[in-house]
């Protein structure tokens, strides 16, 4: 099983099967085309997108139904054509395809990319981040509104 | 902000080397074609703002705000699961 030094997590074993694949990159890092996803027990349900051509390159995702179990994915169709998925219906999230936010941690608070999704097909591990111009989503969704802070 | 008003199949020119052509209006789209020189980048703006929250995602938290997350997270993780049907 190959090894792949890290920053973030030491040394760690993948296996190449387990390897997302980013046809076009991601905006921001469009020369980064593969990814492995680290879990474990301990930060489930967060799932680690760690870059294997850049050690220090490490995203946060969270599954996207954890963050909106109501989220509703729109995919456009040169996105759906990386995942080699027909473009007259949408994949589904668990069933066809993997939906993960990207979190952003920020001093106000951390927030979860809804705008962008990083979509993996189940079936070839093809990924892409799709950007849903024409969803109200934003790209700054925070996850834990302050409403706990508000005084009575 | 300059407001030009444009049918399908017309096209607008910005300088010498940037033509915009309005290729299709549909009910609620507009196909825009583009043809700018190779070094102009053309992208649609939320793919600009995706990529700076990116850059910005890239900083790795803190183990703090990383098990902060997940104290938060666990509980709600907990409730928030999928119904499976089965």
């Amino acid at each position: 099983m190959p090894v792949l030094q890290t920053t973030n997590f030491g040394n760690i074993f993948f296996a190449p099967e387990s390897v997302f694949e980013f046809p076009r990159g991601l905006p921001g890092f469009e020369e980064r085309r593969r990814f492995v996803p680290v879990q474990n027990p301990q930060t489930a349900p967060i799932l680690f997108l760690q870059s294997l051509e850049e050690p220090s390159l490490c995203f946060v995702t969270l599954p996207v139904l954890v963050v909106d179990p109501q989220y509703r994915l729109q995919m456009m169709e040169p996105d759906l054509e990386i995942l080699g998925w027909p473009a007259d219906r949408q994949p589904r999230i668990g069933e066809d395809v993997l939906c993960l936010a990207v979190l952003s941690f920020q001093k106000s608070g951390t927030t979860a990319n809804l705008l962008a999704p990083v979509v993996v097909g189940l079936n070839n591990h093809k990924a892409v981040q799709a950007v849903a111009p024409e969803s109200d989503y934003s790209h700054q969704h925070a996850l834990f509104p302050q409403e706990a802070t508000v005084c009575s | 902000m300059l407001m030009m008003s444009r049918r399908q199949g017309e096209t607008i020119l910005i300088g010498d080397e940037i033509e915009i052509v309005i290729a299709h209006i549909g009910r609620s789209r507009v196909k825009v074609g583009i043809r700018a020189p190779r070094q102009t980048t053309v992208i649609a703006q939320e793919v600009k703002l995706v990529g700076e929250e990116n850059r910005a995602a890239a900083q790795a938290p803190s183990e703090t705000v990383l098990k902060a997350l997940l104290a938060q997270l666990q509980p709600a993780a907990h409730t928030l699961r999928p119904q499976s049907d089965e």
